[in-house]
Parts: C-alpha cells; structure tokens; sequence
C-alpha cells in the first residue's frame, strides 16, 4: 500500500509540472461555459429548455466531466511515452509488485482527474446549486470512479502502442466517440428520438444510453437540477466501465513493462 | 519569386507527413457534423431549425480551416528542435521571402486540406451560386495566409514548444466561440453585448459569412455590405499579420533560444 502511495504522489507530482497545460485546459473549459454554453441558452427551444432549465444549468455538469476526462486521460500520454523510451525499465527496478505498479499509476490517473475536476465541479455548484452532503459523496464516488475507468482506458490504449502517432490517433478517436455519444452537449432523450426516427443508428443510440461520460454527467445532473431523474443504471454503468478498464489497464501494464 | 515558391513548395511537403493530424482532423469534422450539428439542429429555436444543421455544417468547415493554418507555428518548433533553422538561414533566402513563402505555403497546405471537407460540405448544402463561391473561395486563401502568418508571428515571438501550444490552445478557444461560427450574431448579441462585439471584429467571423453567403447560407450573416465588409475585414487582418509576422520573424529568427 505504501508503494501505492509512493506512486500515486510521483505521479500528481509530474502532473503539476504541467501548469501551463493545466492552465490552458481550464481556460478552454471555461470558455465552453461562460461562452458557448451562455450563447446556446439564448438559442435553444422553449420545448427543451422546459427539460433542462436553462442549456447553461445543463452543460455545467457536462463540462466537468469534460474535464476529468481530459485530465485522467493524460495519464495514458506519460505511459505511452515511458514505453518507447523504456522507461519502464526503470520502474521495473524499484522495489514495489508489478501489480502495485500497474495499480498505483492507474489510481493516480483517476486522482490527477478528480484534482483537476474539483474547481469545475464547484463552479458548477456556485451556478447550478448544492447538493446535500449523501448526494455530494455520492458524485463524488461516482466520478472517482469514471475517473478511474477513464485513466485505465488510457493505460490501456497507451501500451496497446508504442507509435506515439497511433497513440494519439486512438486516443482522438475514443474522445470524439465518447464526447459526442454522450448527453455531454445534448439531452439523451434527443438521441434517443432521432434514434426512434431511423435518424440515428440504434448502435449509437445504446452506446450513448451505456457511455460512462452520459451517466456521469446525468447523475449530477440529477442531484442538482432533478432532471434526468436518477437511476441506479447510470451508478451500474460507471462500476461495469471501471471494472473493464481497471483489470484491462492492470493486466496489460503488468504485461508491457515486462516484454523484452 | 522563384525562392517564394520553393519555400512553400517545401512547406507544402512536409505537410504530407502529418498523416495522424490529417486524419484526426478528418474523424473530428465527421463527428462535428454527424453528432453534434445533426443533434444541436433539433435542439434549436424554431426560427433557427430550419437551416442550423447548414449553418454550422459552414461555420466547421471555417473551424477546420482555421486550425490547420495554425499548424505552421508547430512546425517552426520542430525545425528550431532539429537545427533546421540554422540550415534554413544559410540559404540564399532573404528573410522576407522565408516569412511571405512559409505564410503561403501554411495558407495553401490548409486550403489542399480543407478541399474535400468543403466538397462534402457543398455536397450537404448545395452550390446556390458559383461565382459567389468563387469569391468567397478566393477571400478565405486570404483568412487562410493571415490565420499563418498570426501562428507564425506567435511562434516566433513566444520562441517556447509549451507555451505555444497553451496559448493557440486559449487563442483557438477565444476566437472560435466569439465568432459566428457555431451560432449566428444575434444570438451572441442576446447573450452578452461584449461578446457580440468581439464577435463583429473577428476575423473567423469574417470568413464564417463569406463561406455562408458562397454557399448560398444568406440568412443570418453578420457583416454588411456582403461580401464587401467580410473581403475589407479579411485584407486588414490579412496584411496586419504578414506585416508584424515579417518584421517580427527578421528581429527573433537569429540568436537561437528556442525551448
């Protein structure tokens, strides 16, 4: 455990070597919000605003996990990067368990994502409301999860590769997938009806009902504003995510750093 | 003339390798229309239903544009990391004709990219009228040189791979979402009049009413007398930019301290 934490502490202390990242990320967030989201709210129909209350209060959630998904999914650029430098050669040296290695950086991709998240999520509180303090833990848990999900799937397509252009192509491809298959930027319930009008392929229409990005921005979403009403679906969602990506992510690290 | 067209003869090669980007860009202007233009256009007021998935079908295409033209500042990077920079000095080159090529080159190098997303693009909107388009087309080369010569001159001037990155990182979300690209002006002017006032004087916005009024998208434009005002708009910032970018690309190009 203690080896855990050795980890998880080198790995946020690499993370805010990034400040300049850090800092451009939060601004391009922030001008999603204060500007796109502001704009949009004057723009879109009575009919889905009576859904939403103001497409301002809607995408509040959805920028945050925005966010932790950038951020979380960074980890998988540094993993990337210490496989074709055979960095992990080094670690491979330490004195921890492969399983404490793999394990220590995918909690600290989830972690990186939550401490990055954290001044999102207030901001969204100050505008949306505040939850009550079960609620509060509860999105909490919820995103820790997600988080953690989302620096496995990283993980995972980082050693999958070690051609840092490939990296990068699949690592555009998940977030155009997930980002816009989700209710990130529009209500399920429209997914949902173009789906109904053969609009949409039923394909995408599921994927953005099981997208692990959709339940956790519904789910603050839910405790904040009541709509989407909760669901135990969108907690199942994010447990079955993170279970997949954390086993995948750990095995397939404990794998990479010890191929020749 | 002859050296202006071996530099962007060479700009426009090394653009090829960039295969990830191209592709990258490619898979990103397809989920911007199939998602989130598709979806957003049901989302809409009514008044603006009817043509939103057009509108911003164009207005991502100017977003495309736009942020291939930038890609020229991150070459600079590369090159000052590989020593190419010193190569490129000891050429028979005047620093002038480096700039004015490398602008060139990064402005034609987006326009070969951008071409099929504006031939798919057309394709969903329809050609109203193609002398319009042409002149349109013509102007946006302009948006195109400006939008390079801008990341060239930032580049240059910030001398730092990170700090670039960051900042066009900031500039592309600024620029975009206080134009007129995702939303028409009298949108923006019932959100916030300082936003609508940025968004008249800015150059992406511009370029989103020209591509519109090309394409035969005449509701909802910003500038007026079209297509003048947008031309005039796109020749100032064209000019401001190469003009700055050559004097600043002579006064920073020697004495190394490239990060």
């Amino acid at each position: 455990m203690r080896a855990v934490l050795r980890l998880i502490e080198y790995d946020l202390k690499n993370f805010f070597r990034y400040k300049w990242w850090l800092a451009g990320l939060i601004s391009m967030n922030l001008a999603d919000l204060l500007i796109m989201a502001v704009v949009y709210s004057h723009m879109v129909s009575p009919e889905i605003t009576e859904q939403i209350r103001s497409y301002f209060s809607f995408f509040a959630p959805g920028v945050t996990v925005v966010g932790l998904f950038a951020s979380a999914f960074m980890i998988g650029r540094e993993v990337n990067m210490e496989v074709r430098r055979q960095i992990h050669h080094y670690m491979l040296s330490l004195p921890i368990t492969r399983f404490e290695l793999a394990f220590g950086r995918l909690l600290a991709g989830g972690l990186r994502g939550m401490v990055y998240m954290s001044p999102l999520l207030l901001t969204t509180f100050i505008f949306v409301g505040f939850p009550t303090f079960p609620q509060l833990l509860t999105i909490l848990g919820a995103l820790f999860l997600l988080a953690t999900g989302i620096s496995g799937l990283s993980i995972a397509t980082a050693v999958s590769t070690t051609s840092f252009e490939k990296f990068v192509t699949a690592r555009g491809l998940v977030y155009y997938i997930l980002f816009f298959c989700s209710s990130i930027f529009y209500p399920l319930s429209l997914i949902q009806t173009l789906g109904q009008e053969g609009i949409m392929p039923q394909p995408i229409v599921i994927l953005a009902e099981l997208n692990p990005l959709s339940s956790g921005a519904d789910l603050i979403r839910s405790f904040l504003m009541g709509t989407p009403a909760f669901e135990l679906n969108m907690i199942r969602n994010l447990v079955v995510f993170s279970l997949i990506f954390v086993t995948t992510a750990t095995y397939a690290y404990m794998k990479i750093v010890e191929r020749r | 003339m002859r050296k202006l067209l071996f530099v962007v003869e060479r700009d426009l090669r090394t653009f090829l390798q960039f295969k990830v980007l191209i592709i990258m860009r490619g898979i990103w202007f397809a989920a911007q229309v199939a998602f989130f233009g598709l979806i957003a256009s049901r989302m809409v007021v009514p008044e603006l239903a009817d043509i939103y998935f057009e509108y911003y079908i164009a207005g991502v295409v100017v977003m495309t544009l736009y942020s291939s033209s930038v890609f020229i500042g991150y070459d600079l990077f590369e090159e000052a990391e590989h020593g190419v920079f010193e190569y490129l000095l000891s050429l028979p080159i005047s620093r002038k004709e480096l700039v004015v090529g490398r602008s060139i080159g990064g402005g034609v190098r987006s326009f070969i990219f951008v071409g099929p997303i504006i031939a798919i693009a057309l394709y969903v909107i329809g050609l109203a009228n193609p002398v319009n388009l042409l002149i349109a087309l013509s102007a946006l080369f302009l948006f195109a040189f400006g939008v390079s010569g801008m990341s060239i001159t930032i580049a240059v001037s910030l001398k730092s791979g990170d700090r670039f990155d960051i900042l066009m990182g900031v500039v592309n979300a600024l620029i975009v979402r206080l134009s007129t690209t995702m939303y028409p002006q009298s949108f923006v002017q019932r959100a916030s009049g300082t936003y609508a006032i940025i968004s008249q004087f800015n150059p992406v916005t511009f370029a989103s009413d020209l591509f519109r009024w090309g394409a035969g998208i005449e509701r909802y434009l910003t500038m007026n007398p079209m297509p003048l005002a947008a031309i005039v708009g796109l020749v100032i910032f064209f000019f401001t930019f190469t003009l700055i970018g050559v004097t600043i690309y002579e006064r920073r190009l020697e004495g190394g301290g490239w990060q």
